[in-house]
């Protein structure tokens, strides 16, 4: 009985010595902040870290904002698609030298209310009629409350908001307000970006009406024909207030100081790392179709995308990945 | 060594993600109606409770706390101490969230207990039930609820109807398990007697089993409510209001204040309820002893 | 087997209930091991090759109205068994029972209701009472559920509390009861159905010695009053002589003897009912710890007259016994003399009366009959200090060897 004891407390702290070993060695972390692009872009980057400098990696997943603060610790090394506005602090950290902007993922993105195109065209081959033809912009809403019922405040219609905690939710609050939607509406938290997701998802493939907040690139917006609503032209002063569409938000790559000054080369890879939102949406939209994980995607993607290694790597770099996809 | 050996064989393996995925999405596209009806059922009633604690004024419930505290344990200490964490909750301004909350906890209590109790006697009874019963009451305790949430999400909504779904699968279990335990743990003498009576079915269970398997009964539903307490905060990721969103907005936010304010109201209404529950529970004991 | 029930048949019997041939078995497989029990394989084998347990065996008896048949055997005999197919909480795997010539396996469910709602109870080795409920509600209870309406039950039940002298306890939980008084309410709630048949499942072995006898002495009492017909299960060969009318000895599911206490004293049918016979005197061997009694009437030597009369006054007795500070007995003063210190004839001293018969809890029961036919007052037991532990009466050392 005692010696059987020993014997798995032997076994556990050598398993435990042993991940600490594999801790110590100098692991590039990933931060995962939950959606699937950020997860596409980690894992392009971990492949390349792999085959052209050969170094280990991994991915640590949290919130938004749990990850973020990690990546100011230096638990996380690396934020591969950074929604710059989403994040307060942001401008102030890489001010503070607290994280390093590495350069631009990519700019070309949008985020605002969506609706099915079901709701303003409909859909014949789903036998659905068009239930709102005249919806076209933000400030139509006022006329469809009863199209988006709350199904728990009957008499008011819901607009599933942002996730609160990210910046976009405050001004998705202050929007609603701007064109006097919070008297018709009500602005729903939906807890979580999985949550938000799976309404939408829901509501589609039943076919109900819904109105969301929700952006591109993203494997949603990419499967489901989701139509943006229209809004005032962007304004850089009227933005914050609510009262204009969002920009294009700046997706940057960051990584923490320390890591910056120990792996010279591979952020020198980093800082050239840039795509787009058509890349990253036919990535994503592959993985959806082929039901591809992760890695699989990356691997296909770079081979769809040679030309990529060259703006990235420096030629013999970019041959050895190529060699090994 | 041959690869088998030492990797799982790539042989062997089955996809059960996509029929899963299939199965969701056809329960989506096709059992709309129902899971609509469903929905609109747990909403009405969800409406109905909450407009029943809502009618409740602040200093009722307190003093209801204060009274009841002190009548179950019959020390006036503990009756301040409580009456004055609850009247806590409110100075830290959480009090309508805290309505909101009982709100969901109370409609997932009822539910559970409404279902699980006579799931409880029935797996009691008989054997083969409990036998088909039990794994899946443990397979509803371990499985991570966000993979059962998000289906909910999918088939319901978002909000408090899928939190409440999710809440009774969690909350439910322990009164099922604990009223079959009660049942069946009564003394086998008195059973045979009162069976050597004449009693009915009916009779033995209402008149002897459930009044002798009632402390283990009411254990059983002090552990429901306090399950149910433990899903605030993640019924609050699929939209639940109440201070579940508030610790998920101080987590959100890095706002550690909000957080640990809104932790603290969940945990003085845990336990409140479960002392309370516990002292109705014991008051049993030692009327049935 | 030595199976030769009845030595004695009378030829014109009341037979209420007529056990013909019963057996009950435990177990899946009863059908191969009821191959095996024909071929005559033991029942370790059959228990050992199939799992299945033979409790009763081809067990027939005859139970005449208005008596007591006592069924006698060690734990594991079957006699449990027998009386839980009597009323069906266990159902026979094979043999008859016949109720007033009615075969009960004929029974449908809804006579079978009837018959243990009106015909036949059952009294528990562990009181089978409802916990939950008081004295008056148990005892009702078996006319609760055959919803005879709340005054009439309260009634019946009242009168049944009286019955078994548990008058003014009807309204305390069971929990408060000693053993004793719970049986009294199991006896008490399977008398208030007024059944014909009461079946009493080793009822007193739960008790100890000396409440047994109150016991058993007030199940004779009752008896004579009811004269209802009982199947009165016992490990206890004095118990089952006291009490039966006939015995009927179990041994390994059968019944080895069937008779009358003295036809089976006399007549055994072979060395096991010798042997269990005899043992009645051993299983008699009480010592003076099982009965012995606190003295109601104490006081110090120091208390005074005045103290002792006032106890016996408010105890209805006519002696007290006398102890130093330190609980060393000194001796009794009777009513008699106490009156007479008080009217200044004796000095307190002298009426102590000093010569008082004593003994040690650990003396046999037995040993004390010469003591006793000669004394005067109870017999005081005393530690090896000389200190008062209790007493105990005459009565009680001369009963217990009845």
């Amino acid at each position: 009985m005692k010696n059987r004891k020993i014997a798995w407390l032997c076994v556990l702290t050598s398993l435990m010595m042993m991940l600490f070993a594999s801790a110590s060695a100098q692991t590039a972390v990933f931060g995962d902040a939950g959606w699937d692009s950020m997860k596409f872009h980690n894992a392009v980057a971990m492949l390349i870290a792999k085959e052209a400098y050969g170094m280990d990696s991994e991915e640590m997943s949290g919130s938004t904002a749990i990850t973020y603060n990690a990546l100011k610790r230096g638990d996380i090394h690396i934020y591969t698609e950074t929604w710059t506005d989403s994040i307060a602090p942001y401008q102030q950290d890489v001010a503070d030298g607290k994280i390093i902007e590495l350069g631009i993922n990519y700019d070309d993105n949008i985020q605002g209310l969506y609706v099915p195109r079901y709701v303003i065209e409909g859909d014949e081959s789903r036998g659905i009629v068009p239930m709102a033809p005249d919806l076209k912009t933000v400030a139509d809403l006022k006329d469809y409350p009863h199209l988006f019922p709350d199904p728990e405040d009957p008499g008011k219609g819901r607009i599933y908001g942002a996730i609160s905690g990210w910046m976009v939710d405050e001004i998705m609050r202050k929007k609603v307000e701007f064109y006097g939607l919070d008297s018709l509406y009500n602005y729903m938290d939906p807890g979580s970006d999985p949550a938000l997701a799976a309404a939408i998802v829901g509501a589609y493939e039943k076919g109900d009406p819904i109105v969301a907040y929700y952006w591109e690139p993203a494997w949603i917006t990419g499967k489901y024909d989701l139509v943006l609503l229209e809004d005032a032209p962007y304004e850089p002063e009227l933005y914050l207030k609510g009262e204009c569409a969002c920009p294009s938000i700046k997706l940057t790559v960051c990584v923490n100081p320390e890591f910056y000054q120990n792996n010279p080369e591979f952020c020198e890879f980093l800082s050239k790392y840039a795509t787009s939102s058509a890349l990253t949406s036919e990535a994503l939209a592959y993985m959806n179709d082929y039901d591809a994980d992760y890695p699989e995607t990356a691997h296909w993607f770079l081979q769809q995308h040679p030309e990529l290694l060259d703006q990235w790597l420096p030629e013999d770099k970019a041959e050895l990945v190529r060699s090994a996809l | 060594m041959p690869e088998w050996f030492t990797r799982f064989p790539q042989a062997l393996s089955l996809d059960i993600k996509k029929p899963i995925d299939d199965a969701i999405e056809y329960m989506v596209q096709n059992w709309g109606g129902f899971f609509d009806g469903v929905s609109d059922t747990l909403r009405a009633l969800l409406l109905w409770v909450r407009t029943a604690v809502n009618i409740i004024p602040w200093w009722a419930l307190i003093a209801t706390v204060f009274v009841l505290t002190l009548k179950t344990s019959g020390r006036l200490s503990r009756a301040l101490l409580y009456a004055g964490l609850l009247l806590f909750v409110g100075i830290i301004g959480l009090w309508e969230m805290m309505y909101a909350t009982l709100t969901i906890i109370v409609t997932s209590v009822i539910l559970s207990l409404l279902l699980g109790f006579p799931l409880g006697v029935l797996i009691s009874f008989s054997d083969r039930a409990s036998r088909l019963v039990r794994p899946v009451l443990d397979t509803m305790q371990t499985m991570p609820s966000f993979v059962y949430l998000i289906p909910a999400v999918m088939l319901l909504g978002l909000g408090n109807v899928p939190a409440v779904i999710a809440t009774i699968i969690y909350a439910m279990p322990p009164i099922v398990r604990m009223t079959s335990h009660g049942i069946r743990q009564v003394d086998r003498e008195v059973v045979e007697a009162a069976q050597s009576f004449g009693s009915t079915r009916f009779q033995l269970l209402t008149k002897v089993l459930i009044p002798q398997a009632m402390p283990t009964i009411m254990a059983g539903v002090n552990q429901t409510i306090m399950m149910a307490i433990s899903m605030v905060v993640t019924c609050s990721m699929i939209g639940a209001t109440g201070l579940g969103s508030e610790v998920l907005k101080g987590i959100n936010r890095l706002e550690s204040g909000r957080g640990f304010a809104a932790g603290t109201a969940i945990v003085i209404v845990a336990i409140i309820i479960d002392r309370l529950t516990q002292g109705f529970a014991k008051g049993g004991v030692e009327h049935a002893e | 087997m030595q199976n030769n029930p009845n030595t004695n048949p009378a030829p014109e019997r009341d037979i209420i209930l007529k056990v013909e041939h019963l057996t009950k078995m435990f177990g899946r497989r009863k059908s191969q091991a009821k191959e095996m029990q024909a071929k005559g394989r033991s029942r370790d084998d059959i228990l050992k090759e199939t799992g299945v347990t033979i409790a009763v065996d081809d067990v027939s008896f005859e139970a005449e109205r208005g008596k007591t048949f006592s069924l006698i055997g060690l734990s594991g005999s079957g006699k449990s068994t027998v009386v839980r197919c009597l009323n069906f909480l266990w159902q026979p795997t094979e043999g008859s029972i016949f109720f007033n010539g009615e075969n009960i396996a004929d029974y449908s469910p809804q006579q079978l209701m009837e018959y243990r709602r009106k015909h036949i109870s059952m009294v528990f080795q562990s009181f089978g009472l409802l916990s939950h409920r008081d004295v008056l509600d148990n005892v009702a209870y078996g006319l609760e559920i055959r919803g005879i309406d709340k005054k009439k039950r309260t009634d019946a039940a009242m009168r049944m509390i009286e019955m078994v002298n548990l008058k003014g306890w009807e309204n305390k939980n069971v929990g408060e009861l000693s053993g004793g008084m719970r049986q009294r309410v199991g006896i008490a709630r399977a008398l208030a159905n007024d059944p014909d048949i009461l079946l009493m499942d080793e009822p007193f072995s739960a008790l100890d010695p000396l409440v047994r006898r109150d016991m058993q002495f007030e199940m004779l009492s009752i008896q004579e009053k009811l004269n209802k017909t009982i199947i009165f299960i016992t490990h206890d060969i004095n118990e089952a002589f006291k009490l039966g009318d006939q015995v009927a000895i179990m041994r390994d599911g059968r019944i080895v003897q069937t008779d009358t206490p003295e036809n089976m004293t006399q007549n055994p049918a072979d060395d096991y009912v010798r042997d269990f016979i005899d043992s009645a005197d051993k299983a008699q061997i009480y010592y003076v710890k099982h009965f012995m009694q606190r003295p109601a009437c104490l006081i110090r030597q120091q208390e005074g007259v005045a103290l002792a009369l006032k106890q016996m006054r408010s105890n209805d007795l006519s002696s007290a016994y006398v102890v130093d500070n330190r609980m060393k007995f000194i001796g009794v003063i009777t009513l008699d003399n106490a009156f007479r210190v008080r009217a200044g004839e004796l000095s307190f001293d002298d009426a102590i009366v000093r010569d008082v018969p004593a003994t040690t809890r650990d003396t046999q029961i037995a040993d004390l009959i010469p003591l006793a036919s000669q004394a005067r007052f109870p017999i005081v037991v005393l530690d090896e200090k000389g200190r008062l532990e209790g007493i105990i009466s005459k009565a009680a050392i001369l009963t217990s060897l009845q």
